[in-house]
């Protein structure tokens, strides 16, 4: 356990600069902010050019469908303090729109499509084909938690029956053994 | 062997000897069992041993091996490849995702079973198949084509409408040239 | 006046990397004019699988994730979970680890060796180093039991043991390697063919390289020393001594550099481990599977693989299920964006060169 001073300086840069923004020191070397999205461009910006993040890592999404929120996390690191800063914020799920950032790294561009893509999240003034991975999708989203996949799946494609002497192997193991299948695993049954 | 002495027979035998040693394999590797090729084609396990070998472009191949799950952005041209090969032509399909779908039997962007689509002479299972189990697999096309039992080209010229709409249900966007005129 | 181009494809049937992916290039003569990447041919939907399946399920599933060295997204993930619970982990497993994970590393710039010459026309090289790289599939398949996916490395520690006499055979297995590169070194390096082709060839501006999210290989072959082995240390390195291969070139030459060196400080680390692994535990037993619930949180791990950083973004809700498993591949960078630019310029005969000294990988592209 190091003493985390450069993480705490990271954290009150941040909350000092910005109103918005709260967060923790999760570990060594891991901070995790929270803000609002509006004010996103502006902390990245804060971050890559005063406090040296310049490094864009990861970029991705979470659905929270029973808040109705997407959160989007933006992770940066630090080559020279060697700080990973995750910074957070959520976006209404009914329409989803936030302000792009690719002008500030350009790699960016690449997450927001496949996030554009996966989850249906606009972003302003992205250019960029729309398809990135999916090819003539016309379902929702598929990363969206309302989207069943297995069901999808069974519409579309052929599932191929098993053997018609086919058994659950733990039904021929219990046989075998003479024991019973235990309670908490009946209900993990294959249909 | 040939029992009677029937000119057309010892054509037939004859041509199928010639085939069944010289397989040209299409390197399509559309799956993560293409990692399992090179070790196949290189020092130690040899499958030129066997007569098999790589080919750059569809129409010199005659064998097209489905290595692995199949994204539906990739059945297109898989589709667009096998109708480009040659007759005689032959599939075999590796991996346990071409048979049901494996790992992936309820993922939304990968098909089930592969032998709807195109047909598909021999399956070879596991995920994934030793460079053994493939050798063991080509040999068995070799066995088959002795015989002439391996003619799912054939099948898919005879029941072309069928495979047709199977395609159409996950391709969409249906754009492209008819090779099969 | 404006030059005539022509667009050519390049892919999805076999672009002569480790996977399926095509690059739309406009060509001017043989230089490339404008590049424009498309992928998705691979894509399997990995992150939406896992939130189906719970926690051992998902797994079982990751290590499939990128297929000339999964090791990493196994090591990945446990350790997001692992750093979610807050579950320790035995001190034999860590080394048990990391024994993995450099082996695999090894095996991954042997298959590399024979990608970038391949690309070059030079296919003897592929010939040895397959050939070699499945010694070393061998010694996984003796710990692990499966040569290509190994699912080994497992939230709580690892599967299994070393089996007996198994110290030995890696020993050897290292000697032997350690000669056989001596060989590859007057078969590629020192072959004039080679040198010509690499030397100069797909330059990655030094200043811009961190900027646009360059990680591993081609980072350190411009000059900036950046590991995660060495900057956010995991499991046992930071008790191990190694140098990272750090070159100044920034070029498919200094890449190739940078990777011979560390195939020697990856045998090097083998080697250590072997000494100094302790006695003891190697699992640490997780609760039943099928009710195993991780308390609501969320972890950046990363681990650096052959090909450089590999980032795994882990929420969990408080349930049986991950509620979000987000992979980050370094080919994600360098395989769009990156070489979208690099390519520009280029010569039409480097294509798969410079995709190859990049690491391009697009089954951690698009998962």
């Amino acid at each position: 356990m190091s003493e985390q001073i450069k993480e705490k300086e990271t954290l009150e840069a941040l909350t000092k600069t910005f109103e918005k923004v709260n967060g923790i020191v999760q570990r060594d070397k891991r901070v995790i902010v929270e803000t609002d999205a509006e004010i996103i461009p502006g902390v990245l910006l804060y971050a890559k050019e005063r406090l040296k993040f310049t490094h864009f890592s990861h970029m991705s999404c979470v659905d929270w469908i029973e808040n109705n929120q997407f959160e989007l996390v933006y992770i940066l690191w630090s080559p020279e303090d060697k700080i990973q800063l995750i910074i957070k914020c959520v976006i209404n799920r009914e329409k989803p729109i936030i302000q792009n950032i690719d002008n500030i790294w350009r790699q960016a561009n690449t997450y927001e499509r496949e996030i554009r893509e996966m989850f249906g999240v606009e972003f302003e003034g992205l250019i960029g084909a729309k398809e990135f991975i999916l090819e003539d999708w016309d379902d929702i989203p598929p990363m969206r938690k309302d989207f069943d996949t297995k069901e999808y799946s069974s519409k579309h494609f052929f599932d191929r029956p098993g053997r018609e002497d086919a058994k659950d192997v733990r039904t021929v193991i219990t046989e075998r053994s003479g024991e019973e299948i235990p309670d908490f695993a009946k209900k993990y049954s294959r249909d | 062997m040939i029992e009677k002495k029937d000119s057309l027979a010892i054509g037939e035998y004859i041509k199928n000897f010639a085939r069944k040693h010289s397989l040209f394999v299409l390197a399509y590797g559309t799956g993560c069992g293409a990692i399992e090729i090179p070790p196949t084609m290189t020092s130690r396990y040899d499958a030129e041993r066997f007569g098999i070998r790589g080919a750059a472009t569809p129409r010199q191949a005659d064998v097209l091996l489905i290595t692995g799950y199949l994204a539906t952005k990739t059945l297109k041209r898989v589709i667009r490849v096998y109708e480009q090969m040659q007759d005689p032509k032959y599939v075999i399909g590796f991996g346990s995702c071409t048979i049901n779908g494996g790992m992936y039997w309820d993922s939304y962007n990968t098909i089930n079973s592969l032998d709807k689509y195109i047909p598909v002479d021999v399956f070879i299972n596991g995920c994934m198949p030793r460079p053994e189990a493939v050798i063991s697999g080509f040999v068995k096309l070799q066995e088959y084509i002795q015989e002439g039992k391996a003619d799912g080209w054939r099948k898919y010229q005879n029941n072309i409408e069928e495979y047709r709409e199977n395609q159409k249900r996950i391709i969409k966007n249906w754009r492209m040239p008819d090779y099969n005129l | 006046m404006r030059e005539k181009t022509t667009t050519l494809y390049l892919g999805p049937q076999h672009p002569g990397i480790t996977g399926n992916m095509m690059v739309k290039l406009q060509v001017a003569g043989d230089t490339i004019a404008k590049a424009t990447t498309e992928v998705g041919y691979l894509h399997r939907g990995f992150e939406k699988l896992m939130e189906r399946r719970n926690w051992l399920q998902s797994f079982t599933i990751v290590c499939r994730i990128c297929v000339p060295e999964p090791d990493p997204n196994e090591e990945n993930f446990s350790r997001a979970v692992e750093e979610i619970e807050g579950r320790i982990i035995p001190e034999r497993a860590k080394w048990l680890r990391v024994l993995t994970l450099e082996l695999g590393r090894i095996a991954s710039y042997l298959l590399w060796y024979g990608g970038q010459n391949g690309s070059a026309g030079l296919y003897t090289v592929g010939q040895w180093s397959v050939g070699d790289r499945n010694y070393i599939l061998d010694l996984f398949e003796e710990l692990t039991g499966g040569r290509v996916y190994h699912m080994y490395i497992w939230p709580g520690g690892v599967r299994r043991d070393m089996p007996e006499g198994f110290r030995d055979k890696v020993l050897s297995t290292m000697d032997y390697l350690e000669k056989r590169l001596d060989d590859y070194d007057k078969l590629m390096f020192d072959n004039a063919i080679f040198q010509k082709r690499a030397q100069g060839v797909g330059i990655i501006n030094k200043e811009k390289a961190i900027e646009w999210g360059v990680v591993g290989p081609p980072l350190r072959a411009c000059g900036i020393a950046s590991d995660v082995r060495k900057d956010d240390p995991y499991e046992i390195y930071d008790q191990l001594d190694f140098e990272i291969g750090l070159e100044h070139g920034s070029d498919v030459w200094a890449r190739a550099l940078v990777r011979r060196k560390e195939i020697r400080e990856s045998i090097k680390i083998v080697r250590q481990v072997m000494d100094k692994i302790p006695e003891g535990e190697f699992y640490n037993k997780i609760p039943n599977p099928m009710k195993w619930k991780i308390p609501a949180g969320e972890a950046y791990v990363k681990t650096e693989s052959a090909r450089g950083e590999f980032g795994y973004y882990v929420v969990s809700d408080g349930t049986d299920k991950p509620r979000r498993v987000h992979v980050k591949g370094p080919a994600y960078v360098h395989g769009v964006t990156l070489l979208e630019d690099m390519l520009v310029g280029a010569n039409l005969a480097d294509v798969s060169f410079i995709m190859n000294s990049l690491g391009t990988c697009p089954p951690e592209i698009e998962r």
